[in-house]
Order: C-alpha cells, then structure tokens, then sequence
C-alpha cells in the first residue's frame, strides 16, 4: 500500500444470477403470509416457522420461495448455499411493543425470541433454518444502504469461495419498507406500508443467461447523486433481471452507498460467454 | 498498494495470491482497554465479572455481568474533534475506541496514513438498532415509534475516522465480529480495499440481559459473580454476559512490508457454516460446527497436528459447550488430545456480537506471549467435554498456530485460524 493507493480501475466481480424473486405485501396482508403456505413448487416451511419471524424475514423468505418456484432446479442444490441478508431496519415492530410492555410489566415482558428473531442476523438465519442451507448465512446493512452493502458482501464471498463445491451459491435476500410504518403510543402502526423483498442466487461463475457485474467502490466511479431516488433499487434490479431474462438488453444501475458502487445486470447470449471477469484495482 | 499485489484469486483457484496479516488491534474489554493490559489479565487468569446495578429493569435483583467500566479515550492521533461525539450513544463510544487504536497501532492515522488508501470498515453487530431504540426509549424518546431512517453506527464511524473505503455492518449473533474479519479478508482478496478495519463491540442493556435470562441462558449463580461462569465444567448452568469487544486492521501482507508496519499475525485461515436446525434452540449435533473448523485448518494450510491453540467459543451453557467439544474431536481427529484448549468466557463473559473479535485477540495474545490462557472456574471438567483442557493457570507453550471458534443463534458457525508473524 503505497501513496496513491487507488487505481483509476475499479474492482469488479461479476457472478451469474440463476434465479430470483420478489415479494411485496402490505403490513395488513403480512399475517396471511404467515400461516406457512408456499408458492406452488416451492419447499414446504418447518411448521409454525413464521410464528414469531419479524416482518421482514416473511417477505424475505417468501421472496427466496418464489425464486425457487420460478426456478426449481435450483432447490437441488439448497444444502449447500450460503445467504446474506440485507434488511433495511429489521425488528423495529415487535421491538416497540416490547418496550412498550418492559415499561408496563417489568423485564418478564421480554420475549425470548427478540434477540434471536429481531436482529441483524434473523432473516439470514431463518432463510437457512427453513431451506436447510448449510453455507455461511450472515446479515448485512441493517439501515438505508442495506442493499449496497448486501450485493458487495455476497459477491466478496462467493467469489472468494472460488466456486467451491463446499460454497457454489449464495442467496443475497434484500427487505425493505416504501415508507417506514409510524406506530402510536401503544406500538400499533397507524398507516399501511408495503414491505418489499428481493432474493437473487449468485454463483461465482459469472456464466449465465443473466450476470451482475458489481462495479467498485472505486474513485474512478461517480459518488451517488445526493437527490434521493423515487423508485426502489430493489424494484429496479428485480425489473432489470426480469427484462434480461427475456432477451432484454443490459441495465446499470446505481445503488445507494456513500461509497461509489455500480450495479450492472446483462443478459449474455451463449457466444458472449466468456471466461469470468474478475479485475482487481 | 503495488501493480503485483492488486491481482486476486480467480474464480476456482484455490491458491492465494497475498497473505492477509494482522497490523493493529484495538480492544476495549472487561480486563482492560490495551493489548498488553488485556494480555497480562488473561494470562493472569483475572475475572472481569463483578455484581452490576440491576436499575429499574434489572431481571433479577442481585445481577452480575462483566462490565466495562471506563471507557478510553480516543487516541490523539486520530484527530477526532470531542464535540463530534455528542450525538454518539454508549455503543458507538465502546465501538469507536478500538476501532481509533487499532488505525493507531496500524500506523494508519494522520500524516502516517498511505494517500489515497482505501481502508474500509466491517463492523459486526447483532442488534445496533434493537439497542439504538431501547436506549433512546429508556431515556424518554420516541424514536422506535417514529417511521425515521438514521444513518447507521457503521457510517458515523467511517466518517469520524476519516475512513474512504466502502463500510458495512454484517451480523451473525454471536459470531458477528468474527464474521467482520472473515468480510474484510475476502475484500482484500478481490482488491476492494487496501487494509480493513474489522472487529466488532456490543454493551449491556437491560432488554439483552432479560431476553437470554428470560430463555434461561444466563447462569443464575449469584452468589460469587467471578465464579459463576464456568465453561466445560460438569457444573456450569449458562453464561455471563459481558461487553466490549475488539478491533483488528488487516492488510495484505506485500503492503504490510511495503510500509515496514509490525506485523502481528496472520489471518490464514477462515472457515463457515451453518447448522440450519433452530433460529433458538442450540444445535447438539457437532457436524456443520466441525465442518467449519476443518475449513479453516484447510484454508490455513496446516495440519490438525499443526494446531498449537485452540480458543473455543465454550460460553458455559450445557448444550453448546458439549457440542462444541464434539466439534473439536470431530474435526482435530486423532490429533485432538495434543491440542490443547481453553475458553476465555469464564474471565471476560460473554461479550455478544463483541466475543469473535475479542477471542481472535486472545489468540494473538497466545501467539506473542508463547502462552495459552486458562479456562478459570474449570473445577470438574464434564466428561462430555473431554479435551486437553488449559484450566485455571496459563501455559507455556511454543504456539505457531492458534484458532478461534465462534457459534451463534441460528446456527451460525466460525473458525478462525492465525499463524504467528513469521
């Protein structure tokens, strides 16, 4: 590391996205999501296993199960995926009420299952719990950047896995809220959000009908425009990686990070599959 | 950083193309807020656990923990304006301060920072918002209530160390900081950073405290505070928790010299896995924790043999440390009864999201020092756990190579393996 350290190129890794799905849901409509039903050819869930999950790690869940309904082949191999999740202010319900009642009832109001259930980690874990995947699983984010952050550490790690047979996947689950819910005194939500899931599955092989190339952060890249976007990267990358399914031509997108992060989703037609890019700065 | 050094693996190669090494350590602990002062109360077999102030939610009346009980300054180096701590909570100032000395003892702050650089920032924590909400609900706010998104823990630090490089939280209950060292070492693999500060910190709260009382995993013996955590001992009844929580720099080895900066270890290894099982309930099954470890000692290179140190996650609860001890055996193989092992949870507690980073220290303590620090209050050991346990006082012993073990809610497992500075 000398002065100067940075090159103008930025890192780049790219990895082929072999499937992917979304679920959005209004907070009104999360509890019908709960009673274990799955999309057809998707797994059947442990019983009561949304039971007490956060809001978040249902529609997370939901959105990796209509991945694999769109795409059942992938399930073959679900024992040997890893997950990140990447939740945007995961826990932030049940915690209110929890308070709320503390404050009433003193600390026997606590409920065992808010530190393993409302943390940073919980929707990841679950993700692995119910799918049986035996890959590291691991939250990312927590806040705004969430996503950003989830996509640079899932690509780090299935690409320094080096497509091991111990590793050759990793489900990046991204969650968040179009508008945070306003609760009242009594920890009720007062207004009806929609809570928003993305699941995408990398694999480092960076050969596929659709690829992520996750650009940076680099100084060579532009820092983020400070006007804050309408719409959801979420909603973006799921609409790119749909579009490119189809025949659709490549999308950039820039996701929200301090640190300037390019997200590129190509379709790749069999002659332009090459070797896997892999650049360093 | 170097033309040659900036090249990474490719996909499918097995070979790596730099060492990752250890250049800075900050710590911030229950035995001290200094690698040496650290270093000396592990080998000293010091108990950090002391009675606490239950405070209006205390969950039982007569409650122990191992505090930290003055925090350190930042140092001076670093520059950092005092007043730009004011809206810093408890947990950022227990997680700033390592994170501060560990850029210092890396010779990474100030003038002595590369131009340039780009030194990123993982910091692993379970439940940075949980405590955000419940510290400022405690005090009379409202914040949980509100449909407002604050910038996170991880970004005020980044911006108050002056930190260019991307930063992220990443989480894996108890295992999070250690899944901080084992984030930045593959982006200084793909070459997103040139050096990582890595680790994590948690404190105590009084909703943390009743969550693992209220599931019964605190050990309820109440009547000595420095006895009652007792891991693999026939008598242990759960764990203590405790706060703090360290920090390390990692950089690739070719920059490390390039910069002539002491090294203090590698990171040579790293291995993950889940159990997939129960969100809460542990996993008594040692299958996926052995696999993790088998990982790590292959990622290192070495063999089980090889293996000086072991630091076990062992936080005294009657499940996890039986399942671990079968982890070990399992993965160590014919080679485990020459490897000796110790937990340092019955000194320190359990330091949470903080433990990972903090035991990966207690190993670069095992690696400077050529001494293992001992497992206090292992009066009985459980016949379940046997092992060739380092209990009560620490051992000599010539240590090359040591290793870490990390488990966490929802089955998330870690092994971290360090190789002494050459």
């Amino acid at each position: 590391m000398t002065d100067r350290a940075s090159s103008a190129v930025p890192p780049s890794a790219t990895c082929a996205i072999t499937a992917h799905g979304m679920c959005e849901s209004r907070l009104s409509t999360i509890p019908a999501l709960r009673d274990g039903a799955v999309p057809a050819g998707a797994p059947a869930l442990p019983p009561r296993f949304l039971r007490h999950c956060d809001e978040h790690t249902v529609v997370g869940l939901r959105a990796v199960l209509e991945a694999i309904a769109a795409t059942p082949s992938v399930a073959n191999d679900l024992p040997q995926h890893g997950v990140i999740g990447a939740p945007c202010q995961a826990g932030r319900l049940v915690t209110a009420r929890s308070l709320i009642q503390m404050r009433q009832d003193g600390p026997v109001a606590i409920s065992t299952h808010i530190v393993p259930q409302c943390s940073l980690h919980s929707l990841a874990g679950a993700v692995s719990v119910a799918l049986g995947m035996h890959g590291p699983h691991l939250g990312v984010g927590g806040g705004p950047d969430a996503f950003a952050e989830g996509l640079m550490t899932a690509v780090s790690i299935v690409h320094a896995a080096g497509g091991a047979a111990s590793l050759p996947a990793v489900w990046i689950v991204a969650t968040e809220w179009d508008e945070e819910p306003s609760l009242d005194a009594a920890g009720q939500a007062v207004n009806d959000p929609v809570c928003r899931g993305l699941a995408l599955l990398v694999d480092a092989s960076g050969l596929g009908e659709v690829t992520l190339d996750v650009h940076g952060p680099s100084a060579a890249l532009s820092r983020p425009v400070a006007a804050r976007r309408r719409s959801s990267p979420l909603v973006d990358v799921a609409r790119a990686v749909s579009s490119c399914r189809t025949g659709g031509s490549s999308v950039t997108c820039h996701i929200s990070a301090p640190w300037p992060l390019e997200v590129t989703i190509a379709h790749r037609t069999p002659a332009s599959q090459s070797t896997p890019r892999w650049e360093a700065a | 950083m170097t033309p040659s050094s900036a090249s990474s693996p490719r996909p499918g190669s097995s070979t790596r193309r730099d060492r990752v090494v250890v250049t800075g350590v900050g710590v911030v602990s229950p035995l001290g807020h200094s690698f040496p002062a650290v270093a000396d109360a592990l080998l000293a077999g010091r108990s950090g656990i002391r009675a606490i102030d239950p405070g209006p939610y205390g969950r039982a009346a007569r409650q122990f923990a191992a505090p930290v009980e003055c925090l350190p300054d930042v140092p001076a180096s670093c520059g950092i304006d005092a007043t730009a701590l004011a809206d810093f909570d408890r947990l950022a100032r227990v997680c700033l301060a390592p994170a501060a000395d560990a850029l210092a003892d890396a010779r990474l702050t100030g003038a002595l920072r590369p131009d340039g650089a780009r030194i990123g920032l993982v910091l692993g924590l379970g439940a940075e918002h949980l405590k955000a909400w419940e510290l400022d609900f405690l005090g009379g706010g409202t914040r949980v209530l509100e449909p407002r998104r604050d910038p996170t823990l991880v970004r005020r630090l980044a911006a108050l160390l002056g930190l260019d490089g991307p930063a992220v939280t990443v989480a894996a209950a108890c295992g999070s900081s250690g899944y901080a060292l084992a984030v930045a070492r593959a982006w200084l693999d793909a070459g997103r950073v040139d050096a990582c500060v890595a680790g994590g910190c948690d404190v105590l709260s009084p909703t943390t405290i009743a969550a693992f009382y209220n599931l019964r995993a605190l050990s309820r013996r109440d009547d000595d505070p420095a006895r009652a955590s007792r891991p693999f001992d026939r008598d242990r009844d759960g764990f203590v928790i405790g706060e703090g929580g360290a920090f390390l720099v990692l950089e690739r080895a070719r920059d490390a010299a390039s910069r002539c900066v002491a090294v203090r270890a590698e990171l040579a290894g790293v291995g993950m896995s889940s159990d997939a099982v129960h969100m809460v309930i542990p996993n008594a099954e040692a299958t996926q924790a052995a696999r993790a470890i088998t990982a790590a000692v292959a990622d290192a290179g070495v063999a089980p043999d090889e293996i000086d140190y072991v630091n076990a996650h062992a936080a005294g609860t009657p499940v996890g440390d039986v399942a671990e001890a079968a982890a070990i055996r399992l993965a160590l193989g014919a080679a485990t009864d020459g490897v000796p092992v110790s937990s340092t949870k019955g000194m320190t507690g359990h330091l949470v999201s903080g433990a990972a980073a903090f035991e990966a220290v207690a190993c670069l303590v095992a690696l400077e020092r050529q001494a293992l620090p001992p497992t206090v209050n292992l009066d009985h050991p459980d016949e379940q756990c046997r092992l060739d346990h380092v209990a009560h006082v620490a051992r000599p012993r010539r240590v090359d190579v040591a290793a870490s073990n990390s488990f966490g809610f929802g089955g998330s497992n870690l092994c971290l393996v360090f190789r002494r500075a050459a």
